[in-house]
């Protein structure tokens, strides 16, 4: 029954009948109750990811990082189309679904991953991301447990950022959490270095990631850190001589 | 003793109203009249404290003569749900020709109403109370031990519904806030850079002079991010902070 689902996932929750949370137990208890080796949570925006603001270990981060930077995988699935995503063994799909974000995840050792898109109601404000690290079907009681994880996980997030002032994001969000500011910052500094809107910067940024097969958080990094300019010719992009 | 099937039936029935859109009031009293039908009592009553320490209010009662009875009115001041409110506790089969000193004023009220005994369980959270669910008999004899735990599994049940609601009836205006948030600080980040760049300073530089026009300018930090990106600000509008004076 879902309010006994529901009443198991408060009491892990909540063990001390203390009302404050943290983001990253609440991360903590999506692997633990689905069973799920890892587990991450991702706030989405206007289709993007935006931040992830929990992940259980360096696989599910590393997860939540290739989605933010590649746009594809199954939290962004599982948001855009508000469904449940379910991959049960990602080296070996029928069809390849996501064809950037699969082989640096497998090599990683995520074998299985699955998004849930974390709603309340109609309010969709992210996706709930599990892995397992070897195949994996969910069982139908794996599956139902997620759906309800992720509706709770989803109020949760939505009660933390109803304590902050208009603007801001809640400090049990911020904290641990990695929403890739040097992204952002560096697509600005593109911006102005080849004179185009931060979203074409944004582009150029990942299309460079994306054709030297880097990180693009450490595309980022170097262009903030000055190792990296843009020019005008896409296709001189040149390392700034030290 | 209930009929199980349709303690089981009512549970289900509880906890499938309890996704999407669900009408808390009609819940409640979907709740109160169920322990009329599958429990040995006459009539049922729920009280909620809301916001919390408020006083108790009723929120559902199985019989709607009985809803603007003073027998819930009364338990503002005194009273089994009171009880069971403050106490966290339930309170067990109390016979009302044995409460007169307890509730001077409830007892002849509930007995006037016809009632012989009365029970309370407390809808509880964790640390929380959120009120009680005040359960009347009319005959003679004692509400048994099964009756209880289901009319405690029922208040638990409305429990969750009560506290899920709340988040519910919010969620839509605290997620567009999440998202004003999270693209305040994308456009912020953004505008960091660009200002980094054009001044070449590095990024925490540039977020001081940014922060320090805002204020100089009385605006806000947002909206001077904005005006950087827009191309309508420029790093000759952005002062240098003054320069540092030796003493």
């Amino acid at each position: 029954m879902t309010s006994d689902r529901r009443a198991r996932i408060l009491e892990r929750l909540y063990p001390t009948g203390e009302a404050k949370l943290e983001a990253a137990r609440l991360g903590e208890v999506c692997a633990e109750v689905t069973g799920a080796t890892g587990a991450g949570l991702m706030l989405m925006s206007g289709d993007a990811p935006r931040g992830s603001v929990a992940t259980t270990d360096e696989v599910s981060t590393l997860i939540e990082d290739l989605q933010f930077s590649l746009g594809e995988g199954p939290c962004v699935d599982a948001y855009r189309f508000d469904r449940p995503i379910l991959e049960p063994d990602l080296a070996n799909p029928a069809v390849v679904r996501w064809v950037a974000f699969a082989g640096p995840a497998v090599a990683a050792g995520a074998r299985a991953v699955f998004g849930f898109p974390l709603q309340v109601g109609a309010v969709r404000l992210g996706a709930l991301n599990l892995y397992c690290d070897r195949p994996a079907d969910l069982s139908v009681d794996q599956h139902a447990d997620a759906l309800v994880m992720a509706e709770v996980a989803a109020q949760a997030l939505l009660i933390m950022q109803s304590h902050a002032p208009p603007d801001v994001l809640a400090i049990e969000l911020e904290r641990g959490s990695n929403f890739q500011h040097v992204v952002y910052q560096a697509s600005g500094m593109v911006a102005a270095q080849l004179a185009v809107s931060v979203a074409q910067a944004m582009i150029r940024l990942r299309g460079h990631a994306f054709g030297h097969g880097r990180p693009l958080t450490e595309v980022a990094q170097d262009v903030v850190g000055r190792r990296l300019r843009f020019e005008d010719d896409p296709d001189a992009n040149r390392q700034a001589t030290q | 003793m209930a009929a199980q099937d349709l303690l089981i039936r009512t549970l289900v029935e509880l906890a499938d109203s309890l996704v999407d859109d669900f009408d808390v009031v009609e819940l409640l009293t979907l709740l109160t009249d169920r322990c009329v039908e599958a429990l040995e009592v006459d009539d049922a009553g729920l009280m909620l404290a809301a916001p919390v320490g408020s006083d108790l209010r009723v929120m559902s009662s199985s019989s709607a003569a009985m809803f603007d009875l003073e027998l819930y009115e009364l338990q503002s001041s005194e009273g089994p749900c009171l009880d069971s409110y403050r106490s966290g506790e339930p309170v067990h089969n109390e016979d009302l020709h044995t409460t007169g000193e307890r509730w001077p004023r409830f007892t002849p009220a509930a007995i006037a109403a016809g009632f012989q005994s009365v029970s309370a369980v407390p809808m509880r959270w964790r640390g929380t109370t959120i009120g009680a669910l005040n359960l009347f008999r009319k005959g003679p004899g004692q509400l048994d031990d099964a009756d209880l735990d289901a009319a405690r599994a029922f208040a638990d049940v409305a429990t969750i519904a009560i506290l899920q609601h709340k988040a519910a009836l919010d969620a839509r205006v605290v997620n567009e806030q999440l998202n004003q948030a999270l693209n305040s600080r994308v456009i912020l980040e953004q505008a960091k850079g660009m200002l980094a760049e054009r001044a070449n300073i590095d990024v925490d530089e540039a977020f001081d002079r940014l922060r320090a026009h805002a204020r100089r300018h009385n605006l806000r930090l947002g909206a001077v991010a904005h005006d950087i990106l827009a191309g309508t600000l420029t790093v000759d509008d952005i002062e240098p902070p003054a320069p540092f004076r030796g003493p």
